[in-house]
């Protein structure tokens, strides 16, 4: 993807990753000691959770690039790509390299949203979403805790936090120079002229790689 | 045997730089890896692996090389023969592409053997005496290497996979999984390498053992890596390695090395430490498994009965069908998770029907499914070609429904699954047909084990299908199918099944009679059932047989699975019967029962209830009553969504007869919402929407990605009171500072209400707007109480 003969990217066609249920429920409000259900809510909402979750269809990317210069509120890679953010910069500061990730749940599950909330479904529709949503996060933890097993026989680990351009001051301009690199037409994403993903359920991300020391 | 240690950061102390290609280097400095490879036999090693761990196409490419895979690999099997003398063995390695193979990654399966196969040729072409496929991090890129070896030659193959701490896999395969589909698939060794020390490797091998047919391997770090003094180091000295040697060999260890962090004198420790230790072998075991790329399931008399889930199949369904043909997997994943959340352990796949090409649709599912579910599947075709596309690419061991008697099966499907070594439900019929009597099957059974045998099949690689028919048709058929499977477990000591549906087709209330031939085929020794484990009390009563046949020790799972069932909430409302007419309609809005919300309130018409004191007196209180509860969290988001959804189908009866009764009353405030320029998030916003209709706003709801003029003209056009925006960005949330000002400058005096993930109070007095709302409901009370003054 660059000039730099360390980074290159890994597909995943199928993550893994379904979330719980008891996190969708805690999304959407749940609380256990306070929340009250009858049993037929109980396993209506558990049909469409199963059915949200037989929705998504997880994939994702990952990337591995040289950092080649740090200062206070940068970072810089290779071929000129840089990410200008304090924290960003604060939370790679010990970092050689940089982890891009990208998840995506698919286009299938926001259609089926979208679909719900113009029948009247609107209860389906959030229960939906929330799924979507856990998914989403839960394919950027695959994909760390998956990396962090390849990269623990090297002596390196990826930073414990990862970071998402639109956050803190991190432009979300950058978006567009993490789908640049990762090449993530292959998954089926494009960008918005605002820089959104499509689908919606999609989620990019930066972690920083460390050495292990004592 | 014992092997080498680690190659790469040997030669590194002997000058090979990083960054460039190291197996180009060895092959510009070849005295430096025959001194090396040469000290290792001097220390002991009976064999080497040739310097080829990174010599597939992929990882040559990177450095430019990729057309010259098999020159390199021969060549580099030279340079080791050089080192190995007459007596020495070199052995090909083989390893990971850096590629993820399908279904996790994105490389096809039959791209990966292809790769595979070219580094194979070059490894043959230089003399290599066996091969070692070694630090495999995916199940499934370990049986595309060893497939293009068994297909490529005779010779022995090892595989040795690397096992995180957490003792799988990085795409989550445990060790005895790894095993059992390896040694399956014609592994003639299986073990680990690298990733953990010693310590932690035992405990793999450990696992392994009760299961292994075959030799096992290891080939461990010497410990983990550290960074120290800016070097990264191995916490594990020769001598503490070398003590881990004796429990590996006792373990079952039968070909040991060293991997990343070892040296010729950590070989040597071991070779002094293992000299007269003898691996204590067992008897050959004896198992009846399959496995997913992240489970394996045993099946016997002496384990709970196994239930293979029957629902992925189109015949009889609507869904499934369509999708399949459209190319779409929901229905499959939830049909899947749901038979395994029901408990199934083993998920039949059938994707058999007219329109589409079977090979595809069955390779789309299987690769679909071994990611979704961890439940091992039994691959259900009567296509030859479609079974072998399936049991191809899957990532385990799988069995086959079903192998018979029938010639063409014999002749053609038994060596297919010899070949991937999968498990197979024999069918007792032949040429001739379906045995009428349990007789005539036991020796269609014993002549399919015979034949099986020498393919090398064991009784413990097959389960008979007690062939179950109708008994509505023949009343003596259930008779026949049970003597059949009391004969397979107490004379011929083989695992049996039944196929639960067929013996009920046309007779009423059918899963009474699929139920009651589940316990009376339990109790003549079935080991497992072919069924829907979401049918009504089929578990129960698999569960409950389980405990009076004394596979459930000490009924545990039955216990467990009856201590779990829900419990009916501690605030249950009474029965809708049991409640008069209004409070009925009460209790809908406010249970979000929206199908009967709209008889009850035309019921409570027809009794003479006016419109006005229904909404004012019922719904709006019920209504009310929901966003406390929400408050207060007794309530969460969907329940408050069904309160509002049932509310609108009552707004839709009783708004019309409303009209009518006073047709000059004032409608309430008008409110513009719209989701911001850039922003395509809207779920939150079309909430408020409904829940603010409910209370009788009038609603315009410009959708999502508005441009700011939009919303100030619709505003001015309509009148608006109210501008609600929303937005979940950092970057699209100042388009609302756009929208409140373009408002004022065009002298509009509307209150702007804002929410969204991104936004909060503090944001909305920056910007100038006159509230946040959190969620629907406070927005619900903000436009209320605006709208009241």
């Amino acid at each position: 993807m660059t000039s730099d003969t360390s980074s290159k990217i890994i597909y995943f066609d199928n993550i893994p990753a379904t979330p719980e249920k008891k996190s969708i429920m805690s999304r959407l409000g749940y609380r256990t000691r306070l929340t009250t259900l009858q049993p037929g809510d109980i396993s209506s909402m558990g049909e469409t959770i199963n059915l949200g979750l037989a929705l998504c269809r997880n994939r994702g990317a990952l990337g591995r690039l040289t950092i080649t210069d740090h200062s206070d509120d940068s970072i810089s890679l290779p071929d000129g790509n840089c990410f200008e953010d304090k924290q960003l910069a604060r939370l790679l500061r010990h970092s050689e390299e940089v982890l891009l990730m990208a998840g995506t749940t698919g286009s299938e599950i926001t259609t089926s949203i979208s679909r719900e909330m113009e029948e009247g479904n609107a209860s389906r529709a959030v229960i939906l979403d929330a799924v979507a949503s856990c998914s989403a996060d839960m394919i950027l933890d695959w994909l760390m805790e998956t990396f962090n097993k390849m990269i623990r026989k090297e002596g390196r680990k990826l930073t414990r936090r990862r970071f998402s351009p639109g956050f803190s001051e991190l432009s979300l301009n950058n978006q567009a120079v993490i789908f640049r690199l990762l090449g993530l037409e292959r998954l089926n994403l494009h960008l918005t002229d605002s820089m959104m993903l499509v689908p919606e359920k999609s989620v990019l991300a930066i972690a920083g790689i460390e050495r292990i020391t004592n | 045997m014992l092997l080498d240690g680690a190659t790469g950061t040997e030669l590194q102390k002997k000058g090979m730089p990083s960054g460039v290609s190291p197996e180009k280097w060895v092959l510009e400095n070849p005295d430096a890896l025959i001194a090396l490879q040469r000290e290792y036999f001097q220390a002991g090693s009976k064999a080497v692996l040739s310097f080829t761990f990174g010599g597939n196409h992929p990882k040559l490419d990177e450095y430019g090389l990729g057309d010259a895979v098999r020159e390199i690999n021969r060549s580099l099997v030279k340079v080791s023969r050089q080192a190995a003398g007459k007596d020495g063995l070199v052995a090909g390695d083989i390893s990971a592409t850096g590629r993820f193979v399908q279904p996790f990654g994105d490389l096809p399966f039959e791209a990966a053997v292809n790769i595979y196969k070219e580094q194979v040729a070059g490894l043959l072409e230089g003399g290599v005496d066996f091969f070692i496929i070694e630090t495999m991090i995916d199940l499934q890129e370990a049986r595309s290497a060893l497939l293009a070896v068994k297909e490529s030659c005779d010779l022995p193959v090892c595989v040795s996979i690397t096992f995180n701490e957490d003792g799988r896999t990085l795409t989550g395969t445990d060790p005895v999984s790894a095993l059992i589909a390896l040694q399956a698939l014609g592994a003639d060794a299986v073990g680990c390498n690298c990733s953990t020390g010693p310590q932690n490797m035992l405990k793999f091998v450990q696992a392994m053992r009760p299961f292994a047919k075959i030799p096992l391997l290891a080939k461990p770090n010497a410990g983990l890596p550290k960074l120290i003094d800016g070097c990264t180091v191995f916490d594990m000295d020769p001598e503490e390695f070398g003590k881990y040697g004796p429990k590996l060999v006792e373990a079952g260890v039968m070909l040991l090395g060293g991997c990343c962090g070892t040296s010729p004198s950590y070989i040597a420790r071991l070779e002094s430490n293992i000299k007269g230790i003898k691996p204590l072998l067992s008897k050959q075991p004896v198992f009846s498994a399959v496995t997913s790329i992240r489970k394996t399931v045993q099946i016997g008399p002496e384990f709970p009965v196994t239930i293979i889930g029957e629902r992925i199949n189109p015949t009889g369904k609507k869904t499934l069908p369509e999708e399949l043909r459209q190319g779409k997997t929901t229905e499959v994943r939830r049909l899947a998770m749901e038979q395994a959340a029901g408990g199934a352990q083993i998920l039949d796949v059938n994707v058999g029907m007219p329109g589409i090409s079977e090979v595809k649709k069955m390779t789309e599912v299987v690769e679909t499914l071994a990611t979704c579910v961890e439940t091992p599947l039994c691959i259900d075709s009567s296509s030859t070609e479609v079974i072998e596309a399936a049991l191809r690419i899957y990532p385990g061991r799988a069995l086959i429904n079903s192998i018979s008697a029938e010639k063409a099966k014999l002749e053609k499907l038994l060596p297919v699954a010899a070949k991937y070594g999968a498990m197979f439900i024999l069918l007792p019929l032949d040429d001739e047909g379906i045995p009428g009597t349990a007789l005539e099957r036991e020796a269609i059974v014993v002549k399919v084990c015979d034949i099986a045998g020498s393919y090398g099949y064991t009784k413990q690689d097959i389960i008979v299908d007690g062939l179950v028919m109708t008994v509505s048709a023949d009343q003596e058929a259930a008779k026949e199918t049970l003597k059949l499977i009391r004969w397979c477990s107490e004379e011929f000591q083989v695992n049996s099944l039944a196929g639960l549906s067929n013996v009920s087709f046309g007779l009423p209330d059918r899963g009474i009679i699929n139920n009651a031939f589940l316990a009376m085929a339990m109790g003549n020794g079935a080991t497992a059932v072919i069924a829907n484990p979401d049918s009504e009390d089929l578990m129960p009563i698999k569960m409950a047989s389980d405990v009076l046949t004394g596979k459930d020790k000490n009924s545990a799972k039955f216990i467990t699975s009856r201590t779990a069932k829900e419990k009916p909430s501690r605030e249950a409302r009474g029965s809708m019967e049991s409640r008069g007419l209004l409070e009925q309609i009460f209790d809908s809005i406010l249970s979000g029962n929206r199908e009967a919300i709209a008889p009850l309130l035309q019921k409570a018409l027809a009794e003479g209830h006016k419109p006005d004191s229904l909404m004012s007196q019922q719904l709006i209180p019920a209504i009310a009553r929901s966003g406390e509860l929400f408050d207060k969290r007794e309530y969460f988001l969907p329940q408050l969504i069904q309160s509002a959804e049932a509310m609108k189908a009552a707004v839709e009866v009783l708004e019309p007869l409303l009209k009518a009764d006073a047709p000059d009353a004032p409608a309430k405030a008008t409110i513009i919402l719209a989701t911001v320029k850039g922003d395509i998030h809207d779920i939150g916003k079309n909430i408020v929407a409904l829940m603010l209709r409910n209370y009788g706003f009038n609603v315009i709801d410009l959708g999502k990605d508005v441009d700011a003029p939009l919303i100030v003209d619709k505003a001015k056009e309509t009148g608006a009171e109210i501008i609600g925006l929303s937005a979940l960005m950092t970057t699209t949330m100042v388009q609302m500072k756009t929208v409140i000002d373009m408002t004022k400058t065009k002298g509009l005096r509307c209150k702007f209400l804002i929410g969204g993930a991104v936004v909060n109070q503090a944001y909305a007095d920056e910007i100038g707007a006159d509230a946040y709302a959190a969620d629907a409901q406070a927005a619900v009370k903000i436009a209320r109480e605006w709208s009241s003054k």
